[in-house]
């Protein structure tokens, strides 16, 4: 469903030299895969995100989602895609009913299709007891689940989520997952980053470490830990490891 | 789950529900609602009643100055009892008093010093000091003359200066009279006219006001265009720095559609509720307006037909439907840089007084009238106001006069006001989606934001923006050092030089640290040491050669039609030159503007503009582009054409010779032609030159066409040799390497 093929990103720095992100990133997830993109802060997981979600342009490399071209087809990414990111915010001063009406519209739903959609993602993500109060006025954990309503709106088969617990506490984080997982089953494809590793430890089908912007490790939890009882915290230090100098 | 295809599709859709929620956001905010919407209706009323006690309190002063018919008069002097009982005698015969003879007059006879005390003491109004032979004069076919004095301790009174005037025009009429009887003429000989008015008398005070109604209606329209404008602030922050600061835009920006349509979806709420601003601004001078009619006096303002108010709120609220789009446009434009609220703030404070700028140019003497003014945003939609407005001031209350043709003139300026901002509007929202589609201005960090402000490392040249900045600073400084500069004309020049040219040069120079030698051209024109000369004198002939064809040209098209300024400038410059020594009159006004001009725009601005090794494409703009700024820079319109013509030349010898003495030479040759050619006329042959506007003879003309081709081969065959080693080529990409 996603597939990454030698994708670079530069950007150009403050004094105009250029700097590489992602160098040379290759991964595939399959349909209704729920992988962990794993990483420490700089090592390209939100660069790599935003290419994927068509925020930014690949500079070199192709980049698939649901059989389209990130460069050549962008807005038919969108449609397949939802994205949430560790930065992503709601509207002070529009209800979460007003957001999911809102972006039912701009995706083209009809008013029968979106009252349907806005009370089908209240009560899948237990929005229902603050539909109707502003944004401004919902905690963190009820805002973080407004902004994954609002990726789901136009039910798309891809999600894409960057650090998306980064604002949660532990409970908060938790149900996140869980919903996460609940996705997952329903069919959708998941890519999600976080540095909680804890927490997504059992719950995603394969894990993506990068560093530096290169895919330093790519397995199953079982792949990455070989037995070591100390879990995947300590596999992610020892692929990242010989990475950096000492 | 899977993905399933909207329901409804097109890009409208995304544009009009991207509009609807920030508008839904917008209405939320109960702040801005009040402030965009509702001050309008308190700050009218409000400006409405003070100014309308400024009127009263005007009017009171006039009705003082126009019931003060009084006059005390203080006469000393000999003859000063005769000269009462002249006074008195037509004060005495109705038929004799002019009209405005003051009513009561009130003389007083008093010794010099008495009489001067009695003024001071505010005891008179006016003190005549009679002379000696007043009388006899009188008597006689003699001419006296008096002289008035008023008090030094109060302020001149216009009106007290006319009273003396009447009365004293009473006893030189009556004298007239008595002298024509004794000669046995009639009256009539020194009265071949007499004027009488029918009607009735128009009272001073509605005059008055009313000659200050078109530009207290001037003023509102420039206010009405940037309160209109401010309503695009506050959601135009909001639609996009809001965005970033919520953390809403990359939500935003993965909507299905192109960044266009999020600009242009974002773009319809500014716009609306611009529009609502306009129309809340509207309503509220139309019934600020309603009432100060009301108390303002009677005939204060022209009575217009029923419905020419109706048709002249509509076109003004049309024209400006233009300005709200563009106001829109251009808020969105200058904040999609901004990463916060206060950011977006801070950038929007400058575009509020560019709007109140080119707001107010409409307000100039004939920016009305033009159709060319009618399409510039802001000052177009203020100027077809203003000539709607006063075609209704103007139109009388019969509905006579040609309004079919003014109203044909309108429709047109209106047309003109609403394709421009149409335009800019669509230039502005492009520029916008370009800008929120560059990823290093969506994500880029707080500090970059100042980075263009920033010293940069030191460098070969400055970059295209630098270039720019050092031209509008050498303009903007040289409007300053024109209220500035001392009135001797030499000295004029000089600061004008120092200020306008050097100074923002080497200010700019300094912070942005760049090669002299390369930004300069401080090298030689040619290869080899025969060639240099050559290069030189070549330059020179073109200098000399294209002042002689420009001349020419300017003379053949305009003759000796020159605005005031022109002429002015003429006469000073022919004064400069013959008021002191040629070698002086060249230093000045060839050497000096030579230099400094040719550091400033084909050294700073070419170099900056055309970078190291241009396109023959950028080379072209470049040149185009500092000759086009060093014409404006001439601030005449009648120079404009020639100094162009120079810039393009000078611009043209620097990328070819690599250097800047060429230009130099060729800039000082043109120059000095003139300067050598007045310090070799005589003064007839000058005047000739000033007022005759006759064309060069044809054996001048085919001189200066000479010297400009000769001087061509000369410079290429100088620079044939650098050519072929280091000179500038055309090149396929351009080369901006730093040091």
């Amino acid at each position: 469903m996603i597939d990454v093929r030698n994708l670079v990103k530069e950007y150009r720095g403050g004094d105009g030299a250029s700097i590489r992100a992602v160098d040379g990133v290759s991964f595939t997830v399959a349909p209704g895969e729920m992988v962990g993109l794993l990483g420490g802060n700089g090592a390209g997981k939100t660069t790599t995100m935003r290419v994927i979600a068509t925020l930014l342009a690949p500079t070199a490399g192709t980049v698939m989602v649901a059989g389209r071209d990130v460069r050549d087809d962008p807005i038919g990414v969108r449609r397949q895609l939802g994205y949430v990111s560790a930065a992503t915010g709601v509207p002070d001063r529009l209800t979460p009913g007003e957001v999911l009406d809102s972006h039912g519209r701009i995706h083209g739903l009809g008013p029968h299709a979106r009252r349907a959609r806005v009370a089908d993602l209240a009560e899948a993500l237990d929005l229902t007891g603050y539909l109707d109060r502003p944004c401004g006025r919902l905690s963190s954990g009820q805002r973080q689940r407004v902004s994954l309503g609002r990726a789901l709106v136009h039910d798309p088969p891809v999600l894409v989520l960057d650090e998306p617990t980064s604002a949660l506490d532990i409970l908060g984080a938790r149900d996140l997952f869980d919903l996460l997982e609940r996705l997952r089953r329903q069919g959708r494809t998941i890519l999600v980053s976080t540095h909680r590793l804890h927490e997504i430890e059992r719950r995603c089908d394969r894990f993506l470490i990068i560093d530096a912007g290169r895919i330093v490790a790519d397995g199953t939890r079982d792949d990455l830990v070989r037995g070591d009882a100390r879990g995947l915290e300590e596999a992610f230090f020892a692929a990242v490891a010989p990475a950096r100098p000492a | 789950m899977t993905g399933s295809r909207p329901a409804v599709d097109g890009r409208w859709t995304t544009r009009l529900a991207l509009a609807r929620s920030d508008l839904l956001e917008f209405v939320r905010d109960r702040r801005a609602l009040v402030i965009t919407l509702l001050m309008p209706m308190v700050m009218y009323p409000l400006l409405a009643l003070s100014s309308t006690l400024g009127i009263r309190t005007a009017i009171s002063e006039l009705e003082r100055q126009e019931r003060s018919d009084q006059l005390t008069l203080v006469l000393s002097g000999p003859d000063a009892e005769g000269l009462a009982g002249c006074l008195g005698i037509v004060a005495a015969r109705e038929e004799a008093r002019p009209a405005g003879w003051p009513e009561p007059l009130l003389i007083k006879i008093a010794a010099a010093d008495e009489a001067l005390a009695l003024l001071d003491a505010a005891a008179a109004d006016a003190w005549i000091d009679v002379p000696v032979g007043t009388l006899a004069a009188l008597a006689g076919n003699g001419t006296t003359t008096l002289v008035p004095r008023f008090s030094t301790s109060r302020p001149p009174d216009r009106r007290v200066r006319e009273l003396v005037l009447d009365a004293m025009k009473g006893v030189a009429d009556e004298v007239g009279r008595e002298r024509l009887r004794r000669a046995g003429l009639p009256t009539s000989i020194v009265e071949p006219l007499r004027i009488e008015f029918a009607g009735d008398t128009p009272t001073g005070q509605a005059g008055e006001i009313r000659g200050l109604v078109p530009s207290a209606v001037a003023a509102v329209l420039v206010l009405l265009a940037v309160l209109t404008a401010t309503g695009a602030f506050y959601p135009a922050i909001d639609a996009l720095a809001g965005e970033k600061e919520r953390g809403t835009v990359e939500t935003l920006l993965m909507s299905p559609c192109a960044a266009f349509d999020v600009v242009v979806g974002k773009f319809l709420a500014v716009f609306v509720v611009t529009l609502a601003t306009l129309l809340a601004n509207a309503v509220s001078i139309v019934l600020t307006a309603t009432v100060l009619l009301r108390l303002l006096p009677a005939g204060a303002v022209a009575a217009a037909p029923a419905g020419a108010a109706a048709s002249c709120i509509t076109i003004t609220v049309a024209a400006y439907i233009g300005l709200a789009a563009v106001a829109a446009a251009l808020c969105l434009a200058v904040t999609a840089a901004s990463r916060s609220a206060k950011e977006a703030q801070n950038t929007l404070t400058p575009v509020v007084m560019l709007i109140a700028a080119l707001a107010g140019s409409a307000l100039l003497p004939n920016a009305a009238i033009s159709r060319w003014v009618a399409a510039v945003p802001f000052a177009g939609q203020v100027a077809v106001a203003r000539s709607v407005l006063a075609m209704f001031l103007e139109q009388p209350a019969d509905g006579s006069g040609d309004a079919g043709g003014a109203g044909a003139g309108i429709v047109v300026r209106l047309a003109a006001s609403l394709i421009g901002s149409a335009a800019a509007a669509w230039i502005l929202l492009a520029v916008t989606a370009s800008l929120v589609a560059n990823e290093e201005i969506l994500f880029r960090g707080p500090a970059a934001a100042s980075r263009a402000l920033a010293r940069p490392r030191p460098r070969l040249r400055p970059s295209i923006g630098q270039a720019i900045a050092a031209a509008v600073m050498g303009v903007a400084a040289l409007w300053y050092v024109q209220g500035l500069a001392p009135s001797d004309f030499a000295t004029a020049l000089m600061a004008q030089q120092a200020v306008a040219v050097l100074l923002p040069l080497l200010a700019i120079s300094w912070w942005q640290r760049v090669d002299a030698g390369e930004t300069f051209g401080f090298r030689w024109p040619a290869a080899n040491a025969a060639g240099i000369p050559a290069a030189v004198m070549g330059a020179a002939a073109v200098g000399s050669g294209l002042f002689v064809l420009g001349a020419a040209a300017t003379l053949a098209v305009r003759g000796s039609v020159v605005s005031a300024e022109a002429a002015g400038l003429a006469r000073q410059l022919v004064d400069l030159i013959l008021g002191g020594p040629t070698w002086a009159a060249v230093s000045l006004l060839s050497v000096m503007p030579a230099v400094c001009e040719e550091l400033l725009f084909r050294g700073w601005m070419l170099a900056g503009l055309a970078g190291r090794m241009p396109t023959a494409r950028r080379a072209a703009w470049a040149v185009g582009g500092q000759a086009a700024a060093f014409a404006a820079f001439h601030l005449l319109p009648e120079r404009m054409p020639q100094t162009f013509a120079l810039g393009v030349v000078a611009g043209v010898l620097t990328l070819a010779t690599r250097s800047l003495l060429p230009a130099i030479v060729m800039h000082a040759a043109h120059n000095a032609t003139p300067v050598l050619l007045v310090a070799a006329a005589t003064p007839e042959e000058i005047d000739v030159i000033l007022h005759a506007g006759r064309g060069l003879p044809a054996w001048i003309v085919g001189g200066g066409l000479g010297c400009l081709v000769l001087g061509g081969l000369l410079v290429t065959a100088a620079c044939r040799g650098r050519q072929e080693s280091e000179a500038w080529k055309p090149s396929v990409e351009d080369d901006s390497r730093t040091c």
